[in-house]
């Protein structure tokens, strides 16, 4: 399986969606919609963080055995 | 090949699964007592109930044939566009959610006209109200293929009684209705999947589930184990295409811009369940969602290598669904798992007929109207909107039944709708200087540039990433990516060109303004100390006015100040807030342990004498 077919769209998911998803937390902290100062919203910080790292983790992980299967 | 059309027990399970499913809806009319209750649910449900309720609306009856069919041509892969709906959460979150709960705005449109002007609202409006019908069209088809095979009864008679169905228990509880039973379809149709997921893998294995798990996955080709697409190949299903159209373009519209699933988010108790029910969708619902909706494709691609023969080498791919359901599990449970798909459209098709419904009153009924209707007309007026929002779609039906698949007509319809109002929304709240005239030249010119597109292919092609063109069938998904960008091109040149609207005139509709939203929402200063919940009993006060009174000691405990809004519930944490009220603390009174709640409170709230609420501090 060739670079196309294994880490090449797991690198564009997560660099352009990455690029999506770090534009968007810089918003949120920017324009104190989500203020860190709060103990509620301070969690929240992590949970958004825990999601993208999850599912990177998994897709990283699904390729990685599909790999060592072949 | 001729697929199995079931045995007789699988008729009957079906036709109590309907019967069930509309007296489970009809018996939650009784909490529709206005047309907020009927179109918002009265903004008190906890973020579970919410949670498993989008599921149903997110899987529609579509879902199951769709991914079926993908799992078996490629796998895992299937999977792609569940998993890929994390990148706009922040925005989502701590931007739109916050905005559209705290402005209290009815519809997409009704966000527009206050964001741009009224010519944008009705622009929004008829785009929204042609996506909405046009989806519950193809709803209605999707499951009529399934069950006129089943019954034998033609096409459109079935689809006919399967929108009467629907409109039986819609009519009468609304957005309440639509909750519970999508509830309780949610529930099925997860157990349903993964049952059948279960089945699969004991078919695999012989009986043996941990075997089973084995057989599957060396059964499945190392290319058919990996998540996500080959980037660019073949056009039909490649990764980069699929991400402009899905992850991009259908996230986006999904949780920005699609009503009944903003609806759903705005019946929530409060944004902060809102934000829960948001993350546990994403995080855990919807990876389960993915299995259950692609596995009867896995376990067939798996079956074919394992035990040649079974199926057969010429299988159309959308018969894979209904073909695995039937190799696999037993008569009566081919019924309940044809019911599950019952579950998918009538819990998706409900929702947006709600939110179509929602649209009409709230976009073209109120704002046309000159003289006030009272709330009981209005309320007559949204139900039977709701039926003629499904008479719409039911004669739309042999439109989408002309073409060559519903996969087919249901990317057409994406493609089609979506990015005009992805660009028009997501640029509206996260850049001021969009203006009026920027909104309106992104739906007409960017529509004009997108018609250009599909007509000459070879605009599109600078943006294919390398993906094959097709002669005569153009780029399929990427075309979402040409799409979103000569929209926004077009936006933002004639944004620059044009006045934006001033700081004050924009104040709580983007997200510069999203911290003072509580304030903006609550008519005061916010009191953000946090204090415990009360249980008390209550008894009725005679007052109109509108307010719950608490003894000085409990509001104490609860940190709140008359003047406060406060949210009380049934003490019963499993009913999910569906009894419940909304109010603002009045002057306390000495007695504690008791709230002094009024005749309207009692009637919204259906709270049962004898029984205590859980009181809590809202801000």
């Amino acid at each position: 399986m060739d670079f196309a077919r294994t880490w090449l769209p797991f690198l564009y998911l997560y660099g352009v969606g990455g690029i999506a998803f770090v534009l968007g937390m810089v918003l949120i902290l920017r324009t104190n919609a989500l203020r860190t100062t709060f103990h509620r919203h301070k969690k929240w910080v992590y949970v958004l963080l825990y999601g993208f790292l999850f599912y990177a983790g998994l897709h990283a992980l699904f390729i990685y055995l599909a790999i060592g299967s072949q | 090949m001729d697929i199995a059309v079931g045995t007789s027990l699988d008729r009957v399970v079906i036709l109590v699964y309907f019967a069930l499913v509309m007296g489970f809806g009809a018996y939650f009319g009784k909490y529709s007592k206005n047309t907020t209750d009927y179109f918002f649910g009265g903004r008190r449900f906890a973020w579970w109930l919410i949670t498993i309720s989008i599921v149903a609306t997110g899987v529609g009856s579509h879902s199951f044939v769709k991914y079926s069919t993908k799992a078996y041509q490629y796998g895992l892969s299937s999977t792609m566009t569940y998993m890929n709906d994390w990148f706009f959460m922040p925005l989502f979150m701590f931007g739109w959610l916050p905005i559209i709960y705290y402005t209290k705005v009815k519809s997409i449109p009704e966000y527009f006209e206050r964001r741009f002007n009224r010519t944008a609202r009705y622009l929004a409006t008829m785009m929204t109200l042609l996506y909405m019908i046009g989806y519950i069209a193809i709803q209605f088809l999707t499951l009529a293929t399934a069950l006129y095979r089943i019954y034998g009864i033609p096409l459109m008679l079935t689809v006919i009684l399967i929108a009467i169905a629907t409109t039986i228990y819609m009519h009468f509880g609304g957005q309440t209705s639509v909750i519970f039973t999508d509830l309780l379809q949610g529930f099925i149709l997860i157990f349903a999947g993964m049952f059948l997921f279960f089945l699969g893998i004991q078919y695999l294995g012989d009986h043996t589930a941990l075997s089973g798990l084995k057989s599957f996955w060396m059964n499945l080709s190392p290319e058919q184990k990996l998540p996500l697409a080959h980037f660019n190949h073949p056009p039909d299903f490649n990764f980069v295409g699929i991400f402009w159209q899905d992850g991009i373009a259908g996230s986006i519209g999904f949780l920005f811009l699609n009503q009944g699933l903003i609806m759903r988010f705005m019946a929530a108790k409060s944004v902060n369940e809102g934000r829960k029910a948001a993350a546990v969708n994403v995080l855990l619902v919807l990876p389960i969602s993915a299995i259950v909706v692609s596995n009867a494709g896995w376990i067939g691609r798996a079956i074919f290598n394992a035990v040649p023969g079974v199926l057969p080498e010429g299988l159309a791919a959308n018969d894979v669904f209904v073909a695995v359901t039937n190799i696999v599990s037993s008569p009566g449970v081919f019924g309940f798992i044809i019911a599950a798909l019952c579950a998918a459209l009538m819990s998706t098709a409900d929702t947006l007929v709600n939110a179509s419904s929602a649209i009409i009153v709230n976009d073209i009924y109120r704002p046309l109207t000159k003289k006030v209707k009272s709330e009981k007309q209005q309320l007559d007026f949204a139900r039977w909107t709701s039926v003629g929002v499904k008479v719409i779609a039911v004669i739309l039906v042999p439109f989408f039944n002309s073409f060559d698949s519903i996969y087919e007509a249901h990317g057409w319809f994406h493609s089609t709708f979506t990015p005009p109002l992805v660009v028009g929304v997501f640029l509206g709240i996260f850049w001021k200087r969009f203006t009026s005239q920027a909104v309106i030249a992104t739906f007409i010119g960017g529509a004009f540039l997108m018609i250009l597109g599909q007509f000459n292919p070879e605009l599109i092609s600078p943006f294919s990433h390398g993906i094959e063109l097709r002669p005569g069938r153009g780029y399929s998904y990427i075309g979402a990516l040409y799409n979103i960008v000569v929209c926004a091109g077009v936006g933002v040149i004639v944004a620059l060109l044009t006045k934006p609207k001033s700081d004050q005139n924009l104040e709580g509709l983007t997200i510069f303004d999203v911290h003072k939203l509580k304030a903006i929402f609550k008519g005061s200063a916010v009191n953000e100390e946090k204090g415990e919940d009360a249980i008390v009993s209550w008894l009725v006060d005679d007052t109109e006015e509108n307010v719950m009174r608490f003894s000085k000691r409990d509001m104490d405990r609860m940190k709140a100040n008359p003047g406060d809004l406060v949210y009380v519930q049934d003490g019963r944490w499993w009913l999910g807030g569906l009894k419940s009220a909304h109010s603002v603390y009045g002057a306390p009174h000495s007695e504690d342990g008791i709230v002094y709640i009024n005749p309207t409170h009692l009637d919204h709230g259906q709270f049962v004498e004898g029984l205590e609420l859980k009181a809590e501090k809202e801000m």
